[in-house]
């Protein structure tokens, strides 16, 4: 991991439909395998068994509606990219938004308002925190020669902060609910 | 090696305009270098023609960037590639069961909905697969290069049977078995394919 440099436009849907799957499975894996060891009966061999189990049928799951928020954020960020003809934080917002209330078109305009704030204020955070923290790198490196190295550290921490923020998100339903569960109404687990 | 033997009349009209006619080389040694745009083969050039036979690409560039991507950098996209071919495939077959199911229902409200539903479980379920599939292959591959610190079609061998023994693995020794055979064909066929051209290349130069 030398350098990480974005794909150009129509290949980062792939690209981040492909991070997001990631960073879901991964940490769907192990909230999962805490959550199975937990929930299972006594004993190690059941609790390992059971854990694995959770493991087994949710982290895809999990991977899978990440991987759905991630093509669509980059979907919607790379049609903004080509109509509006430049690339600035406001396209994440915006898509972060967009997505946000299109996934939960489902559960009424009122879910999708809320959605869609919460998506644009999580995105405009992220895309705070990746200015902020590039201001502060060029600010220590003042020789150019630094550039890549920056942009590759604010984006390992674009990352991690959109981590736990979008994990809590997906944990916690109401915000990106996409699971098909309007029957129950109450909870997707 | 491209230039075949259809260049052998060109090179000598070519020998014939410049005068000095390559002096150790005959017409066979000239006709295997490609002649293209400008620049054809100059009789003085001091070489043994062959050496200029170019089967690989040649890029310039930055000091200590690899010549290819790493595992790491194209993890990301298999995976998002599998998820996504996943989710169409995965569509269509529902798609060709919902109808199957519904066959005998009049084309009606339910019957979409089902067929709808249908669709949606059956794309997330495959995309589902494929992607943890590919994130488990890209996983072991990542890690087999930088334990090796090598990169060739063996790591890729090695991280499908693995992929393939892993996903299988609350199977039994016999589902494990089946799985890394799975894994086992499907890369090597891959690997094959990959380097199809360069081994019908490394034959064709033999028999030069």
């Amino acid at each position: 991991m030398e350098e990480y440099a974005r794909e150009p436009c129509p290949w980062r849907i792939v690209d981040d439909c492909g991070g997001a799957f990631t960073m879901g499975a991964i940490g769907g894996g192990i909230f999962q395998a805490i959550k199975g060891f937990r929930n299972s009966p006594v004993g190690v061999n059941h609790r390992l068994r059971g854990s694995l189990a959770a493991v087994k049928t949710r982290a895809p799951q999990l991977g899978g509606s990440f991987a759905v928020w991630g093509g669509l954020f980059s979907m919607i960020d790379c049609s903004m990219v080509r109509m509006r003809g430049k690339e600035d934080p406001w396209n994440s917002i915006t898509s972060g938004a967009l997505t946000g209330a299109i996934l939960a078109a489902r559960n009424g305009p009122v879910a999708m308002v809320g959605s869609a704030a919460m998506g644009g204020i999580l995105l405009a955070l992220i895309e705070g925190a990746g200015i902020l923290l590039t201001r502060f790198a060029s600010a220590q490196f003042q020789n150019g020669k630094e550039s890549s190295v920056q942009q590759h550290k604010a984006f390992v921490v674009q990352c991690l902060l959109m981590y736990p923020a979008l994990l809590w998100s997906k944990l916690s339903p109401p915000l990106i609910s996409f699971q098909v569960c309007k029957k129950s109404k109450q909870s997707c687990t | 090696m491209e230039g075949g033997g259809n260049t052998t009349t060109k090179g000598s009209g070519l020998g014939g305009l410049f005068g000095a006619g390559g002096a150790g080389y005959s017409h066979a040694d000239l006709a295997g270098v490609p002649l293209t745009g400008m620049s054809p083969l100059s009789p003085y050039l001091n070489l043994d023609p062959k050496y200029l036979v170019q089967d690989t690409d040649e890029f310039i560039l930055p000091t200590g960037a690899n010549k290819t991507r790493g595992r790491f950098e194209l993890a990301f996209f298999t995976i998002g590639g599998c998820c996504m071919t996943g989710a169409a495939f995965g569509a269509l077959n529902g798609l060709r069961l919902g109808l199957k199911e519904t066959q005998n229902m009049a084309w009606s409200k339910p019957r979409n909905v089902q067929i709808l539903n249908m669709v949606t479980r059956q794309g997330a379920l495959w995309a589902n697969t494929l992607g943890s599939l590919a994130l488990l292959y890209s996983a072991f591959g990542v890690v087999i290069e930088k334990t090796r610190g090598a990169e060739d079609d063996l790591n890729t061998i090695a991280a499908g049977t693995l992929t393939g023994m892993l996903y299988k693995s609350t199977g039994g020794v016999r589902g494990i078995a089946r799985g890394g055979i799975a894994g086992l064909t499907l890369t090597g066929l891959y690997a094959l394919y990959n380097n199809w051209e360069h081994m019908k290349g490394s034959i064709a130069r033999q028999s030069l």
